[in-house]
């Protein structure tokens, strides 16, 4: 902001900015006064607004931009100026300025050789165009996830395949760093979780069943329930939320930071480093955590049934015995590894996928996490029509 | 308001003191910011040229010290006061500091949006003639941060701190990274821009081309206080402190100061 005078605090009515138009002689004068700052461009902007640009009779009619009672002038105030006087050399007047100081000179010099250069446009297409646009782009999107990740499912299995022959690249430390984090760390949420949906299932299916009389039947539905569904669905899901966004974003933060870059150079791949030793991780982390899910489920549906039923903990598991055998307990384990894979894959990849900015990281955590979720219930769908086909 | 010597002090520091840990970085740091003036900080690196940056910004609590700003104390000002006075600074981070989600022309924006009611044409019409003024091209106006050089986005940065016409810009390090043309460039942006706008600069800066060409006064941080203070012409010729004479006496110096060149040019004649 720029002051006319060295006088360093104004009075009050000073700062009031206006301006009214006069006509002296043949001359069209704007005389501005006060402080035309940003604080008040509004307002100024408003009433200049209103103003009409003055019509010369003739030709020798001038306009003249007098400030000499401006006290403040900022960039706001002068692009106002300048629009205004713009407008006047538009209508016909040949506008000057008068009563500038020095500094007040060079700040409008400035704003009028800017105001010229012209903006671009930003071209809207239309809403039917954009329409066609984003869903083929959607479409292609899908399309190219498919093929990314079925490449990225090759990369690492040859990577895994590798370790075979060269046993030395596999990071232990990172392998059990990541069991940790994504299997003990998540055991006591999962476990929680597993029990409470246990619990709840066989509260349900006791009032469901109560009016058939077939409530004893509800340990069954719990049992079968838990072991072939629940117990791996939620754990997967859970899993997905927790590791597989934080694969994402970590691996995502290394890649903003061009860490991935520098490891690339120093001959040191990202595929041994990251990604492998966080899949494999999970690969075993999955089945473990899926196994005390089933517990806890089963436990929560044997709290509830004592609680709603009356059954002892002995008669509970003489009836889950009648209820499940093995089998069923292995069309629910053996889908675990799968979703492991599923989770781990797709928050890598998410990861290595991350740009430049903090918006990208946000919005790729966010796929992996959706991304994973859904290709695990797609892959809990298949093999529940893959099971029933084989008679399991 | 303070005055000193017939020229207002717009940022007063005194007896500050700031520790990390075990680490004291100040101890009893006073200094003053004259209006209209463009400062340079210098200082090794760990001394806490930034951090005494955030500290005057209100972004860092000092443990000890005054810090007043216009001449009110900050540590007794209400939060409407305190907007006030944020509305009279402008300040560019190290390399931006863009929002990310944003476009430029939207960035620049922002101050005015969070400070003030505008139509939205004239924030346009302001922003842009911001954009301009730091030197940006038309079509840089719609790009996000991310499509930006290095060198651009400090610019972009810059017609942010812009935004409202403020007094005072605090600058850190605003020709690190950029190369040598565009440091020259910025240098003179800097400049430009402080005699059109009246503004006052502080900035915290290593290189020496920038002090010589375009800073009235330099602020040495050495020992956990500012050691001297002056216009790089005088810290150059009685250095009188062992890291003013290697900063400004070092190979380095010699070849950025203007002094130095006229008489290498006068030695060749």
């Amino acid at each position: 902001m720029l002051k006319r005078d060295q006088q360093l605090v104004l009075p009050t009515q000073a700062r009031a900015p206006g301006f009214r138009v006069e006509l002296r002689g043949t001359t069209f004068r704007l005389v501005a006064s006060g402080a035309w700052t940003v604080a008040e461009a509004a307002d100024l902007d408003k009433a200049l607004e209103r103003l009409r640009v003055p019509i010369p009779p003739t030709s020798d009619f001038t306009g003249e931009m007098d400030i000499s009672g401006i006290a403040e002038i900022d960039t706001a105030g002068a692009w106002l100026l300048q629009r205004t006087a713009r407008a006047w050399q538009r209508g016909g007047l040949r506008t000057r300025y008068a009563g500038a100081t020095e500094s007040f000179r060079i700040l409008i010099e400035e704003v009028h050789r800017r105001g010229q250069a012209e903006r671009p446009e930003i071209d809207k297409p239309a809403p039917l165009e954009q329409l066609v646009d984003n869903t083929t782009k959607g479409l292609t999107s899908i399309w190219q996830d498919a093929v990314g990740l079925t490449a990225f499912l090759g990369e690492v299995t040859s990577g895994f395949l590798r370790l075979f022959r060269q046993p030395w690249r596999f990071r232990t430390t990172s392998f059990f760093h990541h069991l940790d984090h994504a299997g003990l760390r998540a055991l006591p949420i999962i476990a929680l979780i597993c029990f409470l949906i246990g619990a709840v299932v066989m509260q349900q299916g006791v009032v469901q069943l109560r009016p058939f009389g077939a409530e004893p039947f509800a340990v069954n539905m719990v049992a079968i329930l838990a072991l072939r569904e629940v117990g791996v669905l939620l754990t997967a899901i859970m899993v997905a939320g927790r590791s597989g966004s934080a694969f994402t974003a970590e691996i995502g933060s290394m890649k903003m930071r061009e860490e991935i870059d520098a490891m690339r150079t120093l001959g040191i791949d990202p595929m041994d480093t990251l990604v492998l030793p966080r899949v494999l991780a999970l690969v075993v982390a999955l089945p473990l955590l899926t196994f005390l899910g089933d517990i806890a489920a089963l436990a929560g549906g044997g709290v509830m049934a004592y609680a709603v039923l009356g059954l002892d903990s002995s008669t509970y598991i003489d009836k889950l015995h009648e209820a499940v055998d093995f089998q069923h307990f292995m069309a629910g384990m053996i889908k675990a590894p799968f979703a492991a894979i599923i989770i781990g894959l797709v928050g890598c990849l998410e990861g290595l996928r991350v740009e430049g900015s903090a918006e990208s990281l946000g919005s790729h955590v966010t796929a992996a996490v959706v991304k994973a979720i859904f290709l695990v219930i797609i892959l809990d769908a298949v093999f529940a029509m893959f099971l029933s086909r084989i008679g399991v | 308001m303070i005055v000193e010597d017939g020229r207002e002090v717009v940022i007063r520091v005194r007896e500050l003191a700031k520790s990390f840990g075990s680490h004291q970085i100040w101890d009893g740091l006073s200094l003053d910011v004259y209006r209209g003036e463009i400062l340079a900080i210098v200082g090794g690196s760990g001394q806490g040229k930034s951090v005494l940056m955030r500290v005057i910004t209100g972004l860092v609590a000092p443990d000890k010290g005054v810090v007043a700003l216009f001449g009110q104390d900050a540590k007794t000002l209400t939060p409407q006061a305190r907007l006030d006075i944020e509305r009279r600074w402008g300040i560019l981070f190290q390399d931006g500091a863009l929002f990310s989600s944003l476009t430029v022309l939207q960035n620049i924006q922002v101050p005015m949006r969070e400070h003030l009611d505008l139509p939205q044409s004239m924030m346009d019409n302001l922003a842009f003639l911001k954009l301009t003024m730091v030197g940006l091209p038309p079509n840089a106006a719609h790009k996000f941060p991310s499509e930006l050089s290095g060198g651009m986005r400090k610019r972009a940065g810059l017609a942010r701190a812009l935004a409202l016409d403020p007094e005072i810009v605090f600058l850190d390090e605003p020709t690190a990274g950029l190369d040598p043309i565009g440091a020259t460039d910025f240098d003179h942006l800097i400049r430009k821009l402080q005699q059109t706008l009246g503004l006052t600069v502080y900035m915290v800066t290593h290189d020496l081309d920038t002090i010589f060409t375009v800073c009235d006064r330099v602020a040495v941080l050495a020992d956990k206080k500012i050691v001297r203070t002056g216009s790089p012409a005088e810290l150059q010729s009685q250095p009188n402190h062992p890291w003013i004479k290697n900063y400004f006496c070092g190979e380095r110096a010699r070849a950025a100061s203007p002094t130095e060149q006229r008489r290498l040019i006068a030695n060749d004649a």
